[in-house]
């Protein structure tokens, strides 16, 4: 078996929120100084990921995944440990983001398409493809303002789907839009998968989507990693850890 | 009387110290604190000392206990002014350690980044520009009206009512005007700039600065327009036009220059400090008045302090000289432009470095 690289290592990680870090001038003044509280999101986070894989991150809310999702995109990098890209591009696509309101859909391609690292021009090459792909008609020049939520995130979708960058970040998007697109963007992703070169890690709540598209899933609890390993096994693990919780709700 | 010549030594200290540990967000142990206060102490004190008697009072036989009132005032008032300053500054530079190699690795970054980001910026000023047309009603016609309508009320104002009328008074006070708008919007917008464009700081990294430097083309493009209109100007006024009028590049290239670098430092504050508009929005309109954007600073506050206002206040400054050049074909004040210029340099260096620290923290705070 020929050993791949690896497209992600992550050694070590942790990232903090400070909570109380927003001031004003009278609680600086008048106040005591409140002692700034630190909460650890992600903990100790050891993982890599080879070069044409498709990780699924899995977990609670609130247990960490978005944030160390964003952390790999470089939106802020983490209080310790590193993260190691090896030079490649890395987009995030996440829900309803990412766009300015007043501008139209044909705008926001290339704004987006330009901080993603590409060119005017390679943007203008795939932007017929990216609206093509996006299906939402006469929208497409009109102020991104004006669209609905399902309009909003096909076209988010699209312009990371479209626009290739080496490790893509898919954070919820999935489940949106009707049942057609939904669909399509479930294609379009087995398509990546089969694509040697792209690497991609899903943030999902859904096991079947997970089960059907990954070949590697991260389950995080509590920002640290629970498991980590074959599909088959942690959702299992993950389905049959839920399972008392949902049972308790539904009773 | 006892009290006051006791506490004038301490007001001071006292501040700076308040704005020290505002600024440097953390706690610090009683022996640090005390430390610092009496570092300020004798700084704050030797300095006012020092410009006591470059004023003209007789320090060696100055005694703190029959000194006036009116002394007193000014020397709290002075202290005060210098221990937010000095403490300001400390903060910004020295106390937070800033390494020679982190100045080298800090500017090389600055300088790749903006030779990466610099068409993304341009293309999201062109865009906002465009957006700006299509969203409203006369479209491009408000970049010229709105100027050309203050340019009105000004001219009725001060020239009738108040009757400061300066020689082609409705062409000088349009100049202010056009360029007292630039730094205002530039500065007042900094502020509130990474927090307008959360969607896309939230998704992507981009050096935050960016944004600012996106902005100041857009508010460049309108000047340029007013600029148009002010052309148009000299020649229904019949202005004598001479050579001179070339110096009006590098004067409005330091003012691009001087709006990004307090934007940029003020950026970064206005991510933590909520309440930062307000202030801001109250020193601008305090500055708005000092900068002589309807008279003439240096003819119209008396002798000693109208021109060196004048000279230090860089927008004050560059307006003047820019009705120098433009209007009454003077030549231009090359070493003052200069002065300003590495100042802006030094200010825009201090305000990318704080962002280049903390940026990484932004999208947590916001």
């Amino acid at each position: 078996m020929i050993k791949k690289k690896y497209a992600i290592e992550l050694q070590d990680v942790c990232i903090n929120y400070s909570i109380m870090n927003n001031v004003s001038i009278r609680k600086n003044f008048l106040h005591k100084k409140e002692r700034n509280e630190v909460f650890e999101a992600v903990r100790h986070v050891t993982f890599a990921v080879q070069e044409g894989d498709i990780l699924g991150i899995i977990g609670k809310n609130g247990s960490g995944k978005s944030t160390l999702l964003k952390s790999i995109a470089g939106v802020f990098s983490p209080n310790s440990g590193t993260i190691d890209l090896k030079g490649h591009t890395v987009s995030l696509m996440s829900l309803g983001v990412g766009f300015k309101d007043l501008l139209s859909g044909r705008e926001n391609i290339i704004l987006s398409g330009m901080l993603l690292g590409f060119s005017e021009k390679e943007i203008e090459e795939k932007s017929q493809d990216i609206i093509d792909f996006a299906e939402i008609g006469e929208f497409i020049d009109r102020p991104v303002r004006t669209y609905s939520s399902g309009m909003y995130s096909k076209l988010a979708f699209s312009i990371t789907a479209m626009l290739e960058t080496d490790i893509m970040l898919v954070d919820e998007v999935l489940s949106v839009g009707d049942e057609q697109f939904r669909l399509k963007s479930l294609n379009k992703m087995k398509e990546l998968i089969n694509d040697r070169k792209r690497t991609v890690i899903i943030v999902s709540h859904s096991i079947s989507t997970l089960r059907e598209l990954c070949n590697q899933i991260l389950w995080l609890h509590d920002g640290e990693i629970r498991r980590i390993g074959k599909p088959d096994e942690v959702l299992k693990q993950y389905a049959e850890y839920m399972a008392p919780e949902a049972k308790k709700i539904r009773q | 009387m006892f009290f006051t010549s006791i506490a004038m030594f301490f007001i001071a200290p006292y501040t700076a110290w308040k704005v020290h540990s505002a600024m440097r967000q953390m706690e610090r142990n009683d022996t640090e604190r005390i430390k610092m206060t009496a570092v300020y102490f004798v700084i704050l004190n030797a300095v006012t000392f020092a410009i006591s008697t470059y004023r003209g009072i007789d320090m060696r036989r100055w005694n703190p206990f029959t000194t006036t009132v009116s002394f007193r005032i000014k020397y709290i008032a002075c202290s005060t002014v210098l221990g937010v300053l000095i403490s300001w500054l400390l903060c910004s530079f020295l106390n937070r350690g800033i390494t020679a190699a982190e100045i080298k690795r800090y500017s090389a970054r600055f300088l790749s980044d903006m030779k990466k980001y610099f068409p993304y910026a341009v293309r999201a000023a062109k865009a906002d520009l465009k957006a700006e047309v299509t969203n409203s009603f006369l479209d491009w016609m408000w970049w010229l009206i709105e100027p050309f309508c203050m340019m009105l009320i000004y001219t009725v104002m001060f020239g009738v009512v108040f009757d400061a009328a300066e020689e082609y008074f409705p062409v000088f006070i349009f100049i202010g005007i056009t360029m007292w708008n630039f730094f205002t919007r530039g500065v007042s917008g900094s502020v509130e700039i990474v927090r307008a464009n959360r969607s896309i700081v939230t998704r992507i990294y981009l050096p935050k600065y960016i944004l600012l430097f996106s902005k100041l083309m857009v508010n460049g493009f309108k000047m340029f327009v007013s600029f148009a209109v002010i052309a148009a100007m000299l020649v229904v006024f019949r202005v004598r036009i001479t050579g001179s009028i070339l110096c009006m590049v590098p004067l409005l290239l330091v003012l691009f220059l001087i709006t990004f670098g307090v934007g940029s430092i003020l950026m970064h504050y206005g991510v933590y400090v909520n309440d930062l508009s307000y202030i801001t929005g109250i020193l601008l309109t305090m500055m708005m008045y000092l900068t002589g954007t309807f008279y003439a600073v240096a003819k119209r506050i008396p002798a000693p302090f109208g021109p060196v206002l004048e000279k230090a206040n860089p927008v004050a400054f560059l307006i003047a000289q820019m009705r120098n050049v433009v209007l009454y074909g003077q030549a231009l004040d090359w070493k003052i432009l200069l002065i300003w210029c590495t100042v802006s340099v030094l200010l825009i260096w201090v305000g990318v470095f704080t962002i280049y620290r903390n940026e990484n923290s932004y999208v947590k705070v916001i």
